[in-house]
């Protein structure tokens, strides 16, 4: 019985380490095991990276504007380089990182917390002293003609620069440009289209002799991954300076959608010439903890932090890949305790995923339309006579088309969530396809439909575990808790009773004579 | 004592007192710590376990070649010069996939048993589907086995519908446990799948007799297509049958493993291949927990360890013998 031993030995290990370290985590550092309510927050995240060649670096980033910074968490992580927030004369604050010699590539960051509801980055400022003037943007004779016959147009329809500025952006943002617009974006045409258009609209916005400029924004959306600043427009409307986005001129900004990082017409970022190919990305992540067992959390050992201690924007992509262990975990439970069959092992943990990142009805339906119409394919393909792999291939690229024609079609009928398709594991797809018909040929389309409704009925539990705020929260912030899930896939290997299906299976019988 | 509950379900605890084995139980009691991993492959590579069985003299169906490449798939004809009927297999398949069965030839076509045509192509292209590892476990790449048709015997067409029955003979450490026959029916379509509803038949293993049959997990008397009893049939030649059964343990090595044959009118019994982990059907057919059969040999192994061929099968042949019926 020493293997017994052994296993009950290694099993008591994991959930002794685990269970003790997300104990360690919960009473000393004081981190809930229930997912709260109310303390969600907001972590936006700005990451500056470049290169650097050994020669004295200085960076300077434009930061969120006092009145805002005064209530939130702020924390900027620089090893190796001075660090100090400068105020300029009219309040706006920026941050300096300065190094001497630093080689090689180079990340700076700078992160910000406010509450879940979003912090009002975004609404009117007074003017203080002399009102800002708006200055000639200085255009080419052509350019200016056709610009100024645009504001022309523009003011006769409104007064206020409120009216203004939502005119003079529906006429850039209409889907049929007039002759003026036309003109004027091409003169305009930048490498960031959007870039373009919108100096477009803050040069007519000055024309018609209000005071504008640009900002920066971050979307608050945490499945966007990092993402680039979202430029808006600020402009002056005789009190205040007021921000809006320019794609909806109309609506005022909302705080719990986007995050106005800087205002006032500061560049976003600067770097000098010490530094070569500078970029500058943000990460809006939701935490789910409060702020200081956050940072206590950071500092501690790095066996306690694990991936708490990274960055947002590398944590990121963790919140889809601790998930993965318990995907396998349900297909264990439900392959060896209860014993439905499935197409491929794991196959329903990758549709799980995929499940995951698009509203679950759609996200089914999407899966029956591909592999009804690849099926049908190939079948088409069978009469073909193709050997295996080429098959295989031509199923992918039928499955690819098919997400294209899937995607544009849903768009079309107004469903966006189309979109997101592509995430579906094509290649498994293309696989599932393959076996499937095999299934079909060799053992009747009862066994084929049984195992696809298997793989899919895991699919669908993986996904609702996978799912739960709680099993997220605990995956994320206790990662080590998957020490005990191992510990439970271990024992269950080892497990040598009936399964569900078999106690029906074995339903008739008899013992003989 | 029938319970309202057996309409759906058998309790664990009823099925443990039958004795009945679930997979998990198979795999981690019986086929993982009886069967190293390196003995797999003497069984799953059909090629590599007929070579082993021809040096030790069992009859296994003559193979008329194999196809190792796609080159050689063009000339495969020349592999069968005057044959009329044979099996194209994928040397690692498992389970009867892939199996293809000729019975004759007409107008340069071949004829499947059940008497559909295959043209020369059809036939090329199902022999480099084999060899793409469309059949193979993990689809790698295999070869395929031409081999002899078995002309079956008469007493087991007689309970087929279609075909011939296989006799699958199921070992634990080289002694015979359990024994059941496969025979196909309209339903099944020539298959010997017994979730494809072909019927599973226990064979008592000391007398070689036909004891209890089973069509979809249930109890029946009667072959459902051709209405003659399928119990108190005598497979011929059984002697030889449990022969060649241990005789393939004490080739692979493995603990726990299934043996399938056939009988040929003139060869007599004939080894198809040996499963390194034969399913749990066996029980249905047979009426009996593989519990009971495999304790037992455990025991025996610890009271009397190292028994010869002829001990074991006189030991199974004593030990299992089923209770007459009245």
């Amino acid at each position: 019985m020493s293997a017994r031993f052994k296993l009950f030995a290694i099993v008591a290990f994991l959930v002794l380490a685990g269970g003790g370290l997300a104990a360690y985590k919960h009473i000393v550092i004081g981190i809930p095991l229930k997912v709260g309510k109310a303390s969600t927050e907001w972590l936006v995240e700005s990451k500056i990276t470049f290169a650097a060649f050994g020669e004295p670096v200085s960076v300077r980033l434009a930061l969120p504007t006092s009145e805002i910074t005064r209530d939130l968490g702020i924390d900027a992580q620089s090893s190796g380089y001075s660090f100090r927030t400068e105020a300029d004369a009219s309040g706006n604050l920026s941050a300096v990182w300065e190094a001497d010699s630093v080689e090689g590539p180079q990340a700076l960051y700078y992160r910000v917390r406010f509450p879940e509801s979003g912090v009002n980055s975004a609404g009117p400022v007074s003017v203080s002293g002399d009102l800002p003037k708006a200055v000639d943007p200085g255009l080419t004779r052509n350019a200016r003609e056709a610009a100024e016959s645009v504001v022309r147009r523009v003011s006769e329809f409104s007064s206020s620069p409120d009216s203004r500025f939502v005119g003079i952006f529906q006429e850039i943002t209409a889907l049929e440009s007039s002759q003026e617009i036309s003109l004027l974006k091409r003169a305009y045409a930048d490498e960031d289209e959007r870039r373009g258009l919108i100096s477009l609209g803050v040069d007519l916005l000055k024309l018609a002799g209000i005071p504008a400029r640009m900002a920066y924004g971050v979307r608050l959306e945490e499945m966007r991954g990092p993402q680039e600043a979202l430029l808006l427009v600020e402009y002056f409307d005789g009190v205040h300076w007021k921000i809006r986005n320019p794609d909806k001129p109309t609506d005022e900004l909302r705080p719990d959608q986007i995050f106005v990082w800087n205002r006032g017409g500061d560049a976003l970022f600067e770097v000098n010439e010490g530094a070569e190919n500078s970029s500058i990305v943000f990460t809006a992540t939701r935490d789910l903890i409060p702020i200081e067992r956050q940072t206590d959390l950071r500092e501690s050992s790095l066996l306690v932090a694990t991936i708490l201690a990274l960055p947002a924007s590398e944590r990121q992509v963790f919140r889809f890949v601790v998930l993965i262990p318990i995907g396998a975990f349900v297909v264990v439970l439900l392959r060896n305790i209860v014993g439905i069959a499935t197409l491929g092992t794991f196959m329903p943990v990758l549709l799980a995923l995929s499940l995951l990142e698009m509203p679950l009805q759609s996200g089914l339906i999407m899966f029956a339309v591909i592999i009804g119409a690849g099926l049908w394919f190939r079948f088409l393909l069978s009469r073909l006579n193709l050997l295996v792999v080429p098959r295989v291939a031509a199923c992918v690229v039928i499955v690819t088309l098919l997400m294209m024609v899937l995607s544009v079609v849903s768009w079309r009928l107004g469903m966006r969530d189309g979109l997101k398709i592509t995430l579906f594991p094509m290649i498994i797809l293309a696989w599932t396809i393959e076996r499937m018909s095999l299934i079909w040929e060799e053992e009747g389309k009862r066994s084929a439909l049984l195992q696809v409704g298997g793989s899919l009925f895991v699919a669908v539990v993986a996904f609702s575990v996978m799912e739960m705020r709680q099993i997220r929260y605990w995956a994320f912030y206790f990662p080590e808790l998957l020490l005990v899930l191992l510990g439970g896939i271990i024992l269950i290997g080892r497990y040598t009773g009936y399964r569900l299906s078999e106690l029906m299976r074995f339903k008739n019988f008899e013992t003989a004579a | 004592m029938t319970r309202w509950w057996h309409r759906w379900f058998r309790t664990p605890a009823e099925l443990r007192e039958m004795g009945v084995v679930g997979i998990n139980m198979r795999n981690a009691r019986y086929v993982l710590p009886s069967n190293p991993r390196k003995l797999y492959d003497l069984v799953d590579n059909k090629v590599r376990t007929k070579s082993l069985a021809v040096e030790r003299g069992i009859s296994v169906p003559e193979t008329y070649g194999v196809v190792t490449n796609p080159g050689d798939v063009r000339n495969f004809e020349r592999m069968l010069e005057g044959r009329e009927s044979f099996v194209i297999k994928p040397t690692r398949g498992s389970g009867g996939k892939g199996v293809l069965v000729i019975a004759g030839r007409e107008d340069g076509m071949y004829l499947k048993p059940s008497g559909a045509q295959l043209s020369v192509g059809d036939v090329r292209n199902h022999l480099q589907n084999i060899l793409a590892g469309l059949h193979s476990l993990g689809g790698k790449r295999d070869t395929a086995l031409i081999e002899y048709k078995v002309a079956p015997e008469k007493t087991m067409t007689s309970i087929s519908f279609q075909g011939a029955p296989d006799i699958r003979v199921v070992l634990f450490h080289g002694y015979p446990v359990l024994a059941m026959l496969r025979a196909s029916t309209r339903e099944s379509d020539g298959r010997s799948n017994l979730h494809q509803g072909a019927l599973g038949i226990g064979v008592d293993i000391r007398s070689g007799k036909t004891v209890h049959a089973v069509h979809h997990g249930r109890a029946v008397k009667m072959h459902p297509d051709l209405k003659v009893p399928l119990v108190g049939v005598t497979v011929p030649e059984w002697e030889r049958i449990l022969e060649i059964a241990v005789q393939c343990y004490e080739m692979t090595g493995l603990g726990y493993l299934g043996v399938d044959l056939m009988i040929d009118e003139n060869r007599g019994p004939l080894m198809i291949e040996v499963n390194a982990r034969p399913g749990l059907a066996i029980q249905l057919a047979n009426g009996v927990g593989l519990l009971k059969r495999l304790e037992p040999i455990t025991e025996r192994r610890a009271k009397h360890p190292g028994e010869t061929p002829a001990e074991r099968l006189l030991f199974s042949k004593n030990r299992f013998a089923p209770i007459q019926e009245g």
